[in-house]
């Protein structure tokens, strides 16, 4: 009977083995103890020995090469016989799948089931990590974590996770803190510094005032925020309980009316709802390194940034940088409008009207036109662009905490009078500082006049996600050709800028081609509506 | 040293020379036919039996390492095989005279010595001894699997054999079902109730573990003997060479007193197989020659030593009788250099590349299988038919035992995934015993008439008295504590011995034990050869065996020295054992300063890096007290270390004093030293009194207030306490003796970050020594932490303080420094 020679295996390490040389060839005869083939681990050679006799009938391998423990290498037995059955060769397919059979066979549910265990508790830890628990989703939450450590790298707040916790806890926010731990960390004493100093805010209003701002509102290593550590003997306790501050009192801006460290806004309002104190802390001196590029023997008078201030500024820079803005300059004469200024103001108190301004008589011919032009009366959010089917309209207002802008709901809605009414309303609430948060959000368009202010041309910046904003300028003289000769008029002039993603440049000057025509026939538009 | 041997100048100093007597080598010339009166026919053919079963054993794992078969059985092993084949008549030969009450210990290459032992032991044992083993052991649960299988189902004996070979091969087959829950494995199976102790995958290992046993066999009046089965090449090993000594020291026969005096009953045999792994010892890496040479060389009765033929199995009995006899006389040790080949390889991948062919086959044409059977055929003890029945009936039982040993289901592995503790439950006994066997101790006087213990009992047991410290000579202090503790234990437990270097007369180098020379007799305190391995290597022996021993190293420094025997000996064998073996040794160790870089090093960390020790290191004398009658309560091997600058302190914390009657402070458990708001000092060993200085100066200048932890214990540990106060006060700073780089408290800051992060308000921070040699104590301030480093520290990592100015450099840029030198 044909029997099979396996390569042996000389230790657990030694996987296969490379023949090195064959003493015997086919039909040799064999006789017990005789060397069949010589063959090599990495450590060393060794001579495999014939343990029976007879003829070799097949050689599976030649010299050099490298064998898997326990294949057959050749086949001894008597000529005739048959040696297919041995061939590695012959049967590696078949080899295969008996293999991967034998697997499944042998352990239906022991290492597979540990397997999506595994798994599974790999999809359960993303899941805890409140990402989508797909496989696929196994790498976009290793690259989203590479990303947030990357962003974290300029700017990041250092501070101890006990600090951050009693921040939690108590309604700080340690950003306000003033750094005394090694390397400009936030320590805990910062933060009971802070809380004695009186900003406490409440859980939501805690939460309201972290979101979205992130870390913009740090504080530079080693700065003293003089107010901040007490000792001013101002008030700095909120509406609510125990003096805490509220989300209300961070929207309106008045907790600390007068004082340092303002209040920022939720992100959706950061920009229309700006208050800002004069100087969250001024301290005049020598600079030290962090002032690199400032002469040092000059005098000066160090500003500390408001939190606000650096709220807006990003924000500001992150509507320029992430949307494609252009504005388009016109000007329309406006000489029937001060007509009827005229008029109106003599006949005011007759029909019992308000004293309705220039700027009232925009905004209602913005809030006729934008119906029209339903792209600029729209909230852009990258997929989609949201257009709103009544005028919103933001009217930039200038206070003494810096600019504000309450929003004149359904604009489209409302007769020349009561926009004129309400919007001196929003004017003097925002100057009183009594206005109503709800008032500082979701506008759907927005005027800002510097024309008052002898601003001829100017680029207003859009207020995120809104897609326009209109700017007002002054009125000049300007001179035009009628019938062979010139002729002076009064002209006012406007400031369109446009989200060039939610719009091209022809429907933006087609708005402002109908708005001009509205307004330079005002009487007509008002006949209109 | 003690007085009563004068050193006469005038004796020690005359002119002679040192004689030698012959050592016999393979005197052994006996013809079957003389030895018949000597044995029986069946003990011929049994002797052929085990010699068998052990050739059969063997080359069944031959076949499974190379060819993943034996006999039809698919199995792929791929653990170790350290084979014996060859090998076969020296252990035979050896377990004849043998039983249940004489231990062997072994080497890697033991299948063949456990075998023979094993076979030995079941000759010699009743049907009932048998029964009463296999059914306690482990439950009877590896009885279970071969019970019912044999042949003659009646036969207890048929059923031991096999008990035996399939736990033995279980065991290597890293089976639940195997002597110690698969364990040990192939270099480190045995099985005690048959006196078949540890095979040791350490070259040597047994050399100096052999003494202990033969020590607790001396010392507590056991019957049985001690053999050492180590190999040719282990002679180099320095251990071997310290159990020898150990083995040798005069004192036995000169010192000891009563039924005591007189040498140990240990057999030092190596069994020669020529070889290390591949090195020749004769003619190449050793010098000796002849091994049994070796005996002249240790003491006046050389050992005596001889070489015997180990490929004659009669020739082996015969030495082992004669050599028996002379324990039994007490006039040992006996070294053997029991000559014998290895067939096979060092193991499976072993390609003989150091010898010849020729070589192999002319050993093998002196088989001692095939030569004793012819041998007994010539001298008509039976005929081939009897012999070819042995080796069917031999090939029937191990392939019975392969069989059962390679099905999963019969013998399964230790399911780690159901029990994911089932190992580390065992590495520690947890056990408390009282006193390790129930006899009077033998001590020389009533404990209060001890003077040490007199003069104790005068001392104040506090260290401030009255808001003064109590002076040096009246405090009781912490070499007070440990001493108490320790004479206690000696008058209760009757096993407890204590060694090591001046131990007695002397009382220890820092003079711990004065007092003891007095209360105990010799064999109960005895100084030990300087043999730092052989000190610890023997107390793993004497504990393993049932003893309870305490061992002193003299400065942590040495600890190096004993290195193998405290990384790999006394912290593995409860667990290689499967919770068999206990180790209830005590090894005090003290930690040095003022004497330089190699004698003022703390290498607790060394320790705790080792899985299976207990590690404490008290700081005051009443946790010292409580600590060493925990240790000594215990069944763990526990590392006591003991600071040589706290030896003098008194009691500063427990102000009710340190009680004079028996109280244990648990192992494992920290103690707040001092409250406080601010900042966790966690210190370990003599570093607290500089946490305390500083905390006082935090407190007094800075208005910090700092809760400083004495940890105690170092492992285990509860974190529970330290957790407590770190989350209390947001703040740790750890502090010890030891280098910094590598110190255990890096470990312990890691887990405290893990286990507080949320609650810390800077990151742990770690003082240590430089990671420098220790230099002059004239010096040693800038090597040692000193109570401003801890200020600074503080300052600098963890809460600046106003008006602080750090004297010495912890900043980042020093950190990234230092390590990026390697200082």
């Amino acid at each position: 009977m044909a029997v099979p020679v396996i390569m042996p295996r000389q230790g657990q390490s030694v996987e296969s083995c490379i023949i090195a040389k064959w003493h015997k060839k086919i039909g040799d005869r064999v006789e017990v103890g005789d060397i069949l083939f010589s063959y090599e681990t990495d450590k060393a050679s060794f001579d495999e020995e014939a343990k029976t006799a007879g003829t070799m009938l097949a050689i599976f391998f030649e010299e050099g090469d490298d064998v898997p423990c326990l294949m057959n290498v050749c086949v001894i037995g008597n000529a005739g016989e048959s040696i297919a059955e041995f061939d590695p060769n012959a049967s590696k397919n078949e080899a295969a799948s008996a293999v991967s059979i034998a697997v499944s066979e042998e352990d239906p549910s022991g290492s597979h089931k540990a397997i999506q265990a595994q798994h599974g508790a790999l999809q359960a830890s993303v899941m805890l990590n409140g990402t989508v628990c797909t496989n696929d989703a196994q790498s976009d939450v290793v690259q989203a974590s590479a990303a947030a450590v990357a962003s974290t790298d300029a700017g990041m707040v250092k501070i101890s996770p006990r600090a951050k916790n009693l921040a939690e806890r108590s309604g700080l926010d340690y950003r306000y803190a003033s750094p005394s731990g090694p390397g400009g960390r936030i320590i805990e004493r910062d933060l009971t510094a802070l809380r004695d100093s009186g900003m406490i805010f409440t859980a939501a209003a805690l939460k309201e005032q972290l979101k979205d701002s992130g870390d913009a509102g740090r504080q530079e290593p080693g700065a003293e925020t003089g107010a901040l550590r007490g000792g001013t003997g101002v008030t700095r306790t909120g509406s609510g309980l125990g003096g805490r501050i509220t989300t209300a009192d961070l929207a309106s801006g008045l907790f600390a009316a007068g004082t340092s460290g303002a209040a920022t806004l939720s992100g959706a309002t950061a920009l229309s709802g700006v208050s800002a104190s004069p100087a969250a802390s001024v301290s005049s001196g020598t600079p030290g390194a962090v002032m690199a590029g400032v002469p040092l023997n000059q005098p000066f008078e160090e500003v500390k940034m408001t939190n606000i201030r650096k709220v807006i500024a990003r924000t500001m820079h992150q509507s320029l940088s992430s949307m494609a803005q252009l504005t388009l300059n016109t000007s329309f004469d406006i000489s029937e409008i001060l007509d009827l200024r005229k008029k109106l103001k003599e006949g005011k108190e007759k029909l019992g009207l308000g004293n309705i301004t220039i700027n009232d008589i925009v905004i209602y011919a913005i809030s006729r036109t934008l119906a029209g032009h339903k792209a600029l009366n729209a909230h852009f959010l990258e997929d989609r662009l949201l257009c709103f089917k009544n005028a919103n309209i933001g009217v930039a207002v200038d206070t003494d905490r810096g600019l504000m802008v309450p929003t004149l709901f359904n604009a489209n809605l409302m007769s020349l009078d009561e926009i004129s009414a309400e919007v001196k309303k929003l004017v003097k609430e925002c100057q009183a500082g009594t206005i109503n948060p709800d008032l500082l959000k979701n506008g759907t368009f927005t005027v800002t006049n510097l024309g008052t202010l002898d601003v001829e041309s100017f680029t207003p910046v859009i207020n995120p996600p809104q897609t326009g904003i209109l700017g007002v300028n002054n009125i000049m003289q300007r001179a035009r050709e009628v019938d062979g000769k010139i002729e002076f008029y009064p002209a006012m002039g406007l400031s369109l800028t446009f989200d060039h993603r939610a719009l091209d440049g022809a429907p933006a000057a087609r708005f402002l081609k109908d708005l001009k025509t509205g307004l330079e026939n005002f009487s007509a538009l008002l006949a209109k509506a | 040293m003690p007085k009563t041997q004068f050193i006469d100048p005038n004796e020690v100093r005359k002119s002679g020379w040192i004689k030698f007597q012959d050592i016999p080598v393979n005197q052994y010339n006996k013809t079957i036919q003389q030895e018949k009166e000597n044995f029986s026919k069946k003990d011929f053919l049994r002797i052929y039996r085990d010699m068998s079963i052990i050739r059969e054993f063997e080359s069944m794992l031959t076949s499974i390492k190379t060819t993943n078969e034996y006999n039809g059985i698919s199995y792929n092993h791929p653990g170790p095989a350290h084979l014996s084949l060859g090998q076969e008549a020296s252990s035979v030969g050896q377990a004849y005279i043998l039983d249940k009450d004489d231990f062997i210990f072994g080497s890697h290459r033991s299948h063949g010595e456990i075998l023979a032992k094993g076979l030995s032991a079941i000759e010699k044992l009743k049907d009932n001894e048998l029964t009463d083993i296999m059914e306690k052991f482990f439950d009877g649960s590896i009885l279970r699997v071969v019970e019912g299988r044999q042949k003659n189902k009646s036969s207890v004996k048929e059923l031991a054999v096999d008990f035996l070979i399939y736990g033995t091969l279980a065991e290597i087959f890293a089976r639940e079902t195997g002597f110690h829950k698969g364990l040990g494995g192939s270099m480190h199976a045995f099985f005690t109730p048959f006196g078949i102790y540890p095979n040791n995958a350490i070259v040597g290992g047994s050399g100096d573990i052999s003494v202990g046993a033969a020590l607790y066999k001396k010392v507590n009046q056991k019957k049985g003997i001690i053999v050492a089965n180590i190999g040719d090449a282990s002679m180099g090993c320095g251990p071997v060479w310290e159990g020898i000594c150990m083995a040798t020291m005069d004192q036995y026969k000169k010192l000891w007193d009563g039924e005591y005096r007189g040498g140990l009953p240990l057999i030092i045999n190596f069994f020669n197989n020529q070889y290390g792994m591949g090195g020749q010892t004769r003619g190449e890496t050793m010098g000796y020659d002849m091994l049994a040479r070796i005996g002249a060389g240790v003491n006046p009765e050389q050992m005596h030593a001889e070489r015997i033929d180990g490929y004659n199995p009669l020739a082996v009995i015969d030495a082992m009788k004669r050599k028996k006899k002379i324990l039994e006389e007490k006039a040992g040790p006996v070294l053997l250099d029991t000559l014998t080949y290895r067939i096979a390889g060092h193991s499976p991948s072993d390609a003989s590349s150091y010898r010849s062919k020729e070589e192999i086959d002319a050993w093998m044409a002196q088989d001692s299988l095939v030569s004793y059977k012819e041998a007994l055929k010539n001298a008509k003890v039976a005929k081939e038919d009897a012999f070819a029945e042995i080796l069917e009936n031999t090939k029937e039982l191990i392939t019975k035992a392969c069989r059962l040993a390679a099905d999963d289901s019969v013998s399964p592995r230790m399911n780690l995934n159901a029990n994911p503790n089932q190992i580390g439950d065992l590495m520690f006994s947890n056990k408390r015993v009282e006193k390790m066997e129930d006899r009077k101790p033998e001590v020389l006087m009533p404990m209060e008439e001890n003077p040490r213990v007199q003069q104790i009992a005068k001392k104040i047991r506090v260290g401030i008295q009255d808001g003064k410290p109590v002076s040096k000579n009246k405090v009781y202090n912490f070499r007070d504590g440990v001493f108490e503790a320790i004479i206690d234990k000696f008058y209760t437990d009757p096993t407890l011995i204590a060694y090591g270097e001046e131990n007695r007369d002397w009382g220890g180098a820092f003079a711990v034990y004065r007092g003891l020379t007095e209360a105990l007799p010799y064999h109960r305190l005895f100084n030990s050869p300087i043999s730092e391995g052989a000190i610890v290597g023997s107390a793993v022996g004497y504990g393993m065996c049932g003893g309870r021993v305490i061992v002193e190293l003299m400065y942590c420094d040495f600890l190096g020295r004993a290195g193998d025997e405290i990384f790999n000996q006394l912290s593995k064998w409860q667990s290689m054992s499967a919770g068999v073996l206990k180790m209830p040794v005590v090894v005090r160790v003290s930690v040095g300063s003022k004497y330089g870089a190699q004698h003022s090093q703390d290498w607790t960390s060394l320790c705790a890096h080792i899985p299976g020790l207990k590690l404490v290191f008290p700081a005051t004398p009443y946790d010292a007290k409580g600590l060493m009658n925990a240790a000594l309560m215990g069944t763990d091997p526990v590392i006591f270390f003991e600071s040589q600058r706290l030896y003098d302190i008194g009691e500063l914390f427990h102000m009710e004093g340190v009680p004079e009657g028996y109280y244990e402070i648990p192992i494992g458990e920290p103690d707040i030293k001092k409250t406080g708001t601010d900042i966790t000092i966690l210190t370990i060993g003599a570093t607290l009194y500089r946490a305390l200085d500083a905390a006082k100066i935090l407190e007094e200048k800075y208005g910090i207030y700092a809760e400083v932890i004495d940890a105690r214990s170092i492992v285990p540990f509860n974190y529970e306490k330290v957790l407590e106060s770190v989350k209390k006060t947001g703040r740790i700073l750890l502090a010890s003796d030891a280098c910094e780089r590598g110190s255990h408290l890096k470990d312990m800051a890691q887990t405290i970050s893990e286990l507080a992060f949320d609650y810390l308000d800077a990151p742990p921070v770690v003082i240590g020594a430089k990671n420098w040699i220790t230099p002059a104590y004239e010096m040693e301030e800038h090597f040692f932490p000193q109570v401003d480093w801890f200020i600074d520290a503080i300052h600098e990592k963890i809460l600046p303080i106003k008006g602080y100015a750090a004297k010495n450099n912890f900043t980042s840029g020093e950190q990234i420094r230092i390590n990026r030198l390697g200082i």
